[in-house]
C-alpha cells in the first residue's frame, strides 16, 4: 500500500486534495450562504442572515406536495425494481448463468440511451391510446425502474458472486430446504448489504432526476426537481433554501442507511 | 428443460415486460420514426434536412464542443485529484471521497442554480473577479460558461472511475524504474501512462457520453434556450411551438450515433495501444 | 578494503526503530546473504542500500563513496524484486533495454548488450514476448537480465525466489550464482530460507530484530552458532538449557548447549540408556525423537540401509561427540 510520502511530495498531494475539495464545495457553499442570507445582490457577501426562507419553504403546501410526490414516485419505483430484479437476478445466476452476459449488455441501455431520447418514444407511444400514461406518475415509476436497473443489477450481482450463490443453495438444499425456502431464508438475508447500497444509490439518483419528470409529466404531477425549476423566477433565496433542504435530506438518508447497514453486519 | 427451469423462466416475464415497455419500445419507436417523414413515407429526408440546416449543425457542433472540452478538463482534474487522493492519509482520503460522492447528487437543476449564484451576472465570484480586474465580463450562459459548468459535474464521476484504476500501478515498477535511472517524468511517460491508458480512455469516453446526453443542467441554466442536441430534441416533442416527433427521432438517432461512434473509436484505440491481458 | 561498507545505519518507521546501529562490510565480488526471520529488517536494509527507503542516520559507502545523499537513479545499483516488477507494457527486449535507454546508450550498442544478457539467462527466444506471456521463472530471469545489462557496481536481490516453486527455485539458484561468479559482481541476497543462504553464499549475515547477530561463511554459521537465536534459526539444533544439558552429559554445564542432531549417534551396542519415542522419514535422513535420562533430543541418521530404521520403543545407546557441542549464550 502507499507509504506516507516524504516532505514536499506529501505537501503537494495534500494541497491537491484540499483544492479538489474546495472546488467541489464552492457551489454548495454558495447556495447554502444564499439560503440563509436576507439579501444578497451585486455584492460579494450577503448583507444579513436569516432563516426566513426555510420557514417560508417548509410552510409552502406546494413544496410539501412536490416533496411527497417525489418520495412516492421514488419509493414506488424502488419497490417495483426490487420485485422485478431480485427474482431476475436469482434466476439468471442460479439457472441460466450464461444470460448474465446478455444482461450486462442490456443494463447498458439506460446509460447508452439518454433520457431525452427515450422521452421522444415514450411521449408518442404512451401519450394517447390504450397505454395512456403520460402525465401520470405511472409512466414515471416505470421509467425510474429502468434508471435504477443498472445500479441495482450490478450491486446485487457483485454481492451474489461474493456469497457464492451455488454453494449456499446446494448446502441449504442438502439440509432439506426447497428452492423457495433456500432463496428466502438463506440467500436473501445475505443480500441485504448489496441491496441496501443499491437502493440508496438508486434513491439518490432518482430523487434528483429531472428529465423524465419534466418532459413526461411536468406540472401535472410535480416532483421536487420540477418544482425547483418552476420556482426559478421566484426569489433566489427561496430556491437556494429548497436546494439545501433537498441536499440535506439525501445526506441524512445516506448517513442513516449507512449507519443501519454497518450496524447489522457487525 | 425441467419444469423447474420453465417456472424460473416465467419469473423473468414481468421484468421483461416492464423493460420492453419502458426501455426497448421507445428506442425502437425512435429508430423507426427517424426514417419516416411527415407525409408518411420512408427515407433519409429528416437526416438530409438536419445536415443542411445551419441551426441543427450548430446544435451538433455545440454538443460536441462542450462535451469534448468539459470531458478533457474534467479528466485532467480527476487524474490529478485521484492520484493525490491515493497518496494522502486515510482520514482525509475517506472524507474527500465521501464528499465527492455526495456532490454527484448535486448535478442538474440545483447545480445550475448554484452556478447562477456564483458565476451569474451578479454572482459572487463574477463580482470578485471583476473587482480584481481579472475579467471584464463573464457570461455564464455562453458556451464557455456551459463548459465550466459541465466540467464541474464531470469531476466526481471522473474521480470515481479513475481512483480504482491506479490500483493497476504497482509501486515496485516505480522503484525498479528509478534504480534503472528513470526520474519521475520518465517513469510516467514510459510506464505509468501507458499502463493507465485503457482506463483513461474508457473514463474519457464515459465522460463524453455523460456530457452529450446531459439535459437537466443546460435546460435549467438557459431555460431551454441554448442550442445543444438534447435541448433541440426535447423542444420538438414537448415545447409550445412546432412539434415534430420524426425530426426529433432523427436528431435523437444522431445523438445516440455520436455516442456509439465515440465508443467505437475507444475500442479501436484500445486494440492499437498496449493493454494488459489478465 | 571493503567494496560496500555500512556504517552506523539507523532507520525507524514512525517512532519504532527498525535498526539502530548496523555495521557491516562486503568485499568486491563477494556474494553475501542477509538471512533472518520476517520482520528482522533485512529487506529494509537492502532497500536503504538501494535508496528506495531513506535512512535516518549513518553512512553507506560504495567503492569509497557515501551514497546516502544520492537518489536511486544515480547509485549504479541493480535490483531484482520478489514480484519481478517487469513493466507490463513492454516486451522482454524493451524491459531489458530500459536501463540502457535511460543511460542514453545508442541503439546498436543497446541491441548488442541486450542480446548478450538474454543469452546469459537463456531467454533469447523470448525477446518479443510480453511479461504476461511468461512463467514465473522466466519473469525472474528477465528481471535479472534487466538489472545486469546496465553493468551495475552492486547487485541486490530481495527474496527473488520466494514466489517460485521448488524445482525452478533450485535451478535459478544455480544460475544466479554461476552468472555472479562469471561477472565477478558484488551481490547482496536477501532470504528467509536458510538452505538457500547456505548453498549460495560466500558469507552470511544472520539478522534478528534489526541486529546482525552473526556473520561468517556457511560452515561457521551452521556449525558454530553464536547464540540461542542463531542455533534456533539455522539447522535443527537441540537447544538445551544448562540444567538439562548437565543431566544429559552427566557432567556440570554452565551455559546453554546446542547440539546438532547429526552429531549424535545411535547404536544397539553398548549401554542402552535411551529409547526411541518416534521417527519421521525425511527422505535421505531419518529423524528420531529419543529420550535419554529424561531428556528428549532429536537425532538425525542417514538413511543408508534398512538396518538404520529402528522401531519406536527400541532401546538404544546414545553417543555424544563433545567436540561438536556448542556453547551458546
Amino acid at each position: 500500500m502507499s507509504r506516507a510520502e516524504t516532505g514536499s511530495a506529501s505537501v503537494y498531494h495534500r494541497s491537491v486534495v484540499w483544492l479538489l475539495f474546495l472546488i467541489l464545495l464552492l457551489p454548495l457553499l454558495g447556495t447554502l450562504v444564499y439560503s440563509i442570507a436576507s439579501s444578497w445582490s451585486a455584492t460579494i457577501l450577503p448583507s444579513g442572515f436569516t432563516f426566513k426562507w426555510y420557514i417560508q419553504l417548509w410552510s409552502d403546501p406546494r413544496f410539501l406536495a412536490a416533496f411527497g410526490q417525489s418520495l412516492l414516485v421514488c419509493v414506488a419505483a424502488l419497490v417495483l425494481s426490487v420485485v422485478l430484479i431480485l427474482p431476475l437476478l436469482f434466476v439468471v445466476h442460479y439457472h441460466f448463468p450464461r444470460l448474465d452476459a446478455l444482461m450486462n449488455i442490456l443494463i447498458l441501455l439506460p446509460f447508452a440511451v439518454p433520457p431525452v431520447v427515450s422521452s421522444v418514444g415514450l411521449l408518442q407511444l404512451y401519450g394517447s391510446g390504450p397505454l395512456r400514461m403520460v402525465g401520470t406518475p405511472w409512466i414515471l415509476i416505470g421509467c425510474y425502474f429502468t434508471v435504477a436497473l443498472p445500479f441495482m443489477y450490478r450491486a446485487i450481482t457483485n454481492n451474489l458472486q461474493a456469497i457464492n450463490l451455488r454453494d449456499l443453495m446446494d448446502a441449504a438444499q442438502l439440509l432439506g430446504a426447497s428452492t423457495w425456502q433456500a432463496a428466502f431464508l438463506v440467500v436473501l438475508p445475505n443480500l441485504r448489504k448489496g441491496l441496501m447500497v443499491a437502493l440508496l444509490l438508486s434513491f439518490s439518483f432518482l430523487f434528483g432526476e429531472f428529465v423524465f419528470a419534466n418532459i413526461l409529466v411536468g406540472t401535472r404531477y410535480e416532483t421536487l426537481q420540477v418544482f425547483l425549476n418552476n420556482m426559478r423566477n421566484s426569489s433566489g433565496h427561496f430556491t437556494s433554501a429548497l436546494v439545501i433542504s433537498y441536499f440535506l435530506f439525501v445526506l441524512v438518508l445516506t448517513w442513516v442507511a449507512t449507519f443501519l447497514n454497518k450496524d447489522k453486519s457487525q | 428443460m425441467s419444469r423447474g427451469k420453465w417456472l424460473a423462466l416465467l419469473c423473468l416475464v414481468p421484468f421483461a415486460v416492464f423493460f420492453i415497455v419502458f426501455q426497448i419500445a421507445p428506442l425502437v419507436w425512435v429508430l423507426i420514426h427517424s426514417v419516416q417523414s411527415e407525409e408518411g413515407g420512408w427515407g433519409l429526408a429528416n437526416f438530409i434536412k438536419i445536415f443542411n440546416s445551419k441551426f441543427y449543425l450548430q446544435a451538433i457542433q455545440h454538443s460536441l464542443e462542450i462535451s469534448f472540452w468539459s470531458s478533457l478538463f474534467g479528466i485532467v482534474i480527476a487524474i490529478l485529484g485521484s492520484y493525490s487522493l491515493r497518496k494522502v492519509d486515510s482520514r482525509l482520503r475517506n472524507f474527500v471521497n465521501a464528499f465527492a460522492n455526495m456532490t454527484s447528487n448535486f448535478s442538474g437543476v440545483p447545480l445550475a442554480f448554484a452556478f447562477i449564484i456564483l458565476l451569474g451576472f451578479n454572482g459572487s465570484i463574477t463580482i470578485m473577479l471583476k473587482q480584481a480586474g481579472i475579467i471584464e465580463d463573464f457570461n455564464l450562459y455562453s458556451k464557455t460558461g456551459l463548459i465550466i459548468l459541465y466540467t464541474y459535474f464531470q469531476i466526481p464521476l471522473g474521480v470515481l472511475l479513475l481512483y480504482p484504476a491506479f490500483d493497476a500501478l504497482r509501486e515496485d515498477w516505480r522503484e525498479s524504474a528509478s534504480l534503472l535511472g528513470a526520474n519521475s517524468w520518465q517513469f510516467w511517460r514510459h510506464i505509468g501512462l501507458p499502463v493507465l491508458t485503457p482506463a483513461l480512455l474508457g473514463t474519457f469516453v464515459i465522460l463524453l457520453a455523460n456530457a452529450l446526453g446531459a439535459y437537466a443542467t443546460v435546460y435549467a441554466l438557459t431555460t431551454g434556450n441554448f442550442n445543444v442536441l438534447p435541448i433541440r430534441i426535447a423542444a420538438m416533442v414537448s415545447g409550445d411551438i412546432s412539434l415534430d416527433p420524426n425530426m426529433a427521432s432523427a436528431l435523437a438517432v444522431i445523438l445516440v450515433g455520436l455516442m456509439t461512434l465515440v465508443t467505437l473509436v475507444h475500442q479501436w484505440l484500445l486494440k492499437r495501444s498496449y493493454h494488459v491481458a489478465r | 578494503m571493503s567494496f560496500v561498507s555500512v556504517e552506523h545505519l539507523q532507520k525507524s518507521y514512525s517512532g519504532t526503530p527498525v535498526f539502530s546501529d548496523i555495521n557491516c562490510s562486503i568485499a568486491k565480488g563477494e556474494f553475501v546473504t542477509l538471512l533472518g526471520p520476517s520482520g528482522c529488517g533485512k529487506s529494509t536494509l537492502l532497500r536503504c542500500i538501494a535508496g528506495l527507503t531513506p535512512v535516518d542516520g549513518g553512512k553507506i559507502l560504495l567503492d569509497g563513496q557515501d551514497i546516502v545523499p544520492l537518489s536511486p537513479q544515480k547509485r549504479g545499483i541493480g535490483m531484482v524484486f520478489q514480484s519481478y516488477a517487469l513493466f507490463p507494457n513492454m516486451t522482454v527486449e524493451q524491459n531489458v533495454a530500459f536501463g540502457l535507454r535511460m543511460q542514453k546508450v545508442n541503439t546498436d550498442d543497446s541491441h548488442k548488450r541486450v542480446a548478450e544478457v538474454l543469452h546469459l539467462v537463456e531467454l533469447n527466444d523470448f525477446a518479443k514476448r510480453y511479461p504476461h506471456q511468461l512463467s514465473g521463472g522466466q519473469c525472474q530471469r528477465v528481471a535479472l537480465a534487466r538489472s545486469l545489462v546496465t553493468r551495475p557496481r552492486l547487485l541486490l536481490l530481495d527474496e527473488p525466489l520466494s514466489a517460485l516453486d521448488a524445482r525452478i527455485r533450485k535451478h535459478l539458484r544455480e544460475q544466479i550464482r554461476t552468472i555472479q561468479r562469471e561477472l565477478g559482481l558484488t551481490t547482496i541476497f536477501v532470504t528467509h530460507d536458510q538452505e538457500e543462504a547456505l548453498v549460495m553464499s560466500d558469507r552470511i549475515f544472520l539478522m534478528n530484530k534489526g541486529h546482525i547477530v552473526q556473520s561468517g561463511n556457511a560452515q561457521t554459521l551452521y556449525a558454530a552458532p553464536a547464540d540461542a537465536f542463531a542455533a534456533g534459526f539455522i539447522g535443527n539444533y537441540n537447544l538445551l538449557d544448562a540444567e538439562t544439558a548437565s543431566r544429559l552429559l552427566q557432567r556440570p554445564v554452565s551455559s546453554r548447549i546446542a547440539i546438532r542432531p547429526e552429531t549424535l549417534g545411535l547404536s544397539l551396542q553398548g549401554e542402552p540408556d535411551g529409547v526411541i519415542l518416534s521417527h519421521s522419514l525425511l527422505g535421505n535422513v531419518i529423524r528420531y525423537r529419543v529420550e535419554v535420562r529424561g531428556v528428549q533430543v532429536i537425532v538425525d541418521v542417514l538413511n543408508r540401509a534398512p538396518g538404520d530404521l529402528y522401531p519406536d520403543g527400541q532401546r538404544v545407546a546414545l553417543s555424544i561427540d563433545s567436540s561438536t557441542l556448542c556453547e551458546v549464550a
